[in-house]
């Protein structure tokens, strides 16, 4: 017993001493390997535009998916949106109230969530809940060899795995966002109406009078652009690490680093090119 | 009912021919010129120590990976692959991973589900149709994984270690299906095991690899008897003689 446990502490610091062994080889494998997977997840997204193109879609798949991606996640982007708001409004009430703005609460709290918090909140979770979930699966499917065999009966697996994800994030992702705004918007409602007895009417008024229809075309764009990171960024990591059960562990955390990341690097793309100062 | 593959398929001329096949990783070699051919209707065993680059000759006859020397002659590119780890997709059905290999052909619903249900007898598992694979013990597994590797009559037939991490009683049962496949089938098969049942059961005739190389070829009944070191080790499974010399 304590030799197999020996064996694996010193497999472990073998890979640990090989990893450190230099820092400059460290962050050449660690940078070239982020950039393969971005490569990767960029020749796949065009490879399923051009498959979706050609109609290659498996529809009763892809509603699986909007089920598993969707709908379940339904309850926790509910929790999270609902904190977000309530902590949100908490803060921007305080404040507007102490100049006597207390009538434009409404206006700024909704401004944050339809622009900012919405799809950011919705991406985070469906990013943790989702991407972990199909970057483990994809890479077990990877080290038992399922994939092997797709190839060996003639299935692309891209068309058969990557394709139903890929449109059941597109299609699920603006409505998660919507409802994550809405959460928010109702728990930034209720604080406002206790903490700044803001009456409801001047709180929604003031939501009318800020909200433009810009603010939905850049939300869904938003929503949009994060459904794509998440499914396809996990399904290039999941589709290309190979190994044993650990490679399962790694995938899965470096499918959430890498979708988060690109998550909160193109909301701040977009954002700038849309509502930056002229 | 005539085989619809007779017209394709020569029983005189090989099915699957090898020649000189090479293959490294990272820059070791694994497969040093390995040359064989296997004919319509037989078995040809595949056998060796582990690591010897069995399981690597299978994985580059399905395109799996690429060869770097040597050529690979298939008589067709239909080609069933039973996996070692039986590789069923987890989500599916028994019916719904069979049907998957028949997904690119044109057949009807009605004929795939009775190709499906007429494969599923044949290995025992009418009964298991809709289950799930985590539903089936280990040796229905690998036999749906064979129902799914000869669902749409294939010319050759690979076998990844059919019989490894079973015991005794399903080990026979698993080779009792492979030689029924192979009456019903008539297909060329490549059994890669080191299982001597296995191998002394199903096989018509037999390779032993070691290091990358053929070292012995001949009949399965011939192993046990012949002075070859290599065989003659392998098959009474003894210390003594070259396989652990370095």
């Amino acid at each position: 017993m304590s030799n197999g446990a020996d064996a694996i502490e010193d497999t472990g610091r073998r890979r640990a001493q090989r990893r450190f062994r230099n820092p400059i080889d460290f962050l050449e494998q660690y940078f070239g390997s982020g950039v393969g997977i971005i490569g990767h997840a960029i020749i796949m997204l065009i490879k399923v535009w051009i498959l979706i193109a050609r109609g290659k879609i498996d529809w009763p798949e892809t509603f699986r998916q909007c089920n598993m991606i969707g709908l379940k996640s339904f309850l926790v982007v509910a929790i999270t949106a609902c904190f977000t708001g309530f902590a949100m409004s908490l803060q921007i009430s305080r404040e507007l109230v102490l100049f006597g703005a207390d009538t434009a609460i409404g206006g700024v709290v909704s401004l944050a969530l339809i622009r900012e918090i919405g799809p950011i909140t919705a991406g985070v979770m469906l990013a943790g809940r989702v991407g972990s979930s199909i970057a483990a699966e994809l890479t077990t499917m990877m080290i038992t060899e399922q994939i092997d065999a797709l190839e060996v009966m003639h299935i692309d697996k891209v068309e058969f795995l990557v394709v139903p994800r890929y449109l059941a994030g597109v299609m699920m992702m603006p409505v998660l966002s919507v409802y994550a705004m809405f959460m928010g918007l109702l728990a930034g409602i209720m604080i406002a109406s206790s903490a700044a007895n803001l009456p409801v009417a001047t709180f929604l008024d003031s939501v009318k009078q800020t909200i433009l229809d810009r603010d939905f075309h850049v939300h869904f764009m938003k929503a949009f652009i994060n459904g794509t990171i998440v499914t396809i960024m996990s399904c290039a990591i999941g589709l290309s690490t190979r190994g044993g059960a650990e490679d399962v562990g790694i995938a899965t955390t470096r499918s959430i680093v890498w979708t988060m990341t690109l998550i909160f690097v193109f909301n701040f793309i977009v954002t700038s090119l849309t509502y930056a100062p002229r | 009912m005539e085989d619809p593959r007779a017209s394709s398929l020569n029983v005189s001329q090989p099915a699957l021919k090898v020649v000189d096949l090479k293959k490294s990783f990272d820059g070791r070699p694994v497969l040093k010129s390995i040359s064989f051919e296997v004919y319509p209707g037989e078995t040809l065993g595949i056998i060796g120590p582990s690591g010897c680059g069995k399981s690597t000759i299978l994985k580059l006859v399905c395109g799996l990976i690429q060869p770097d020397g040597g050529q690979i002659i298939k008589a067709s590119e239909e080609i069933g692959l039973v996996f070692q780890g039986s590789a069923l997709l987890n989500s599916l059905s028994v019916r719904e991973n069979l049907r998957l290999a028949l997904r690119n052909r044109r057949m009807s619903r009605r004929e795939q589900d009775e190709q499906i249900e007429k494969t599923l007898r044949l290995v025992g598992l009418g009964d298991h149709i809709d289950h799930f694979p985590a539903e089936l013990s280990g040796g229905q597994q690998k036999r749906t994984s064979f129902a799914r590797a000869v669902v749409y009559n294939p010319p050759i037939i690979l076998y990844d270690e059919p019989t490894t991490g079973l015991d005794p009683v399903m080990s026979t049962i698993i080779e009792d299906y492979m030689i029924e496949l192979e009456k019903e089938l008539r297909a060329a098969s490549i059994v890669v095991t080191h299982q001597l049942s296995t191998w002394t059961r199903t096989a018509d005739r037999v390779i032993m690899m070691h290091a990358g190389r053929v070292v012995w070829e001949g009949k399965p009944s011939d192993a046990m008897a012949s002075d070859n070191a290599f065989i003659h080790q392998f098959a009474h499974a003894s210390r003594e003689g070259p396989m652990l010399q370095k």
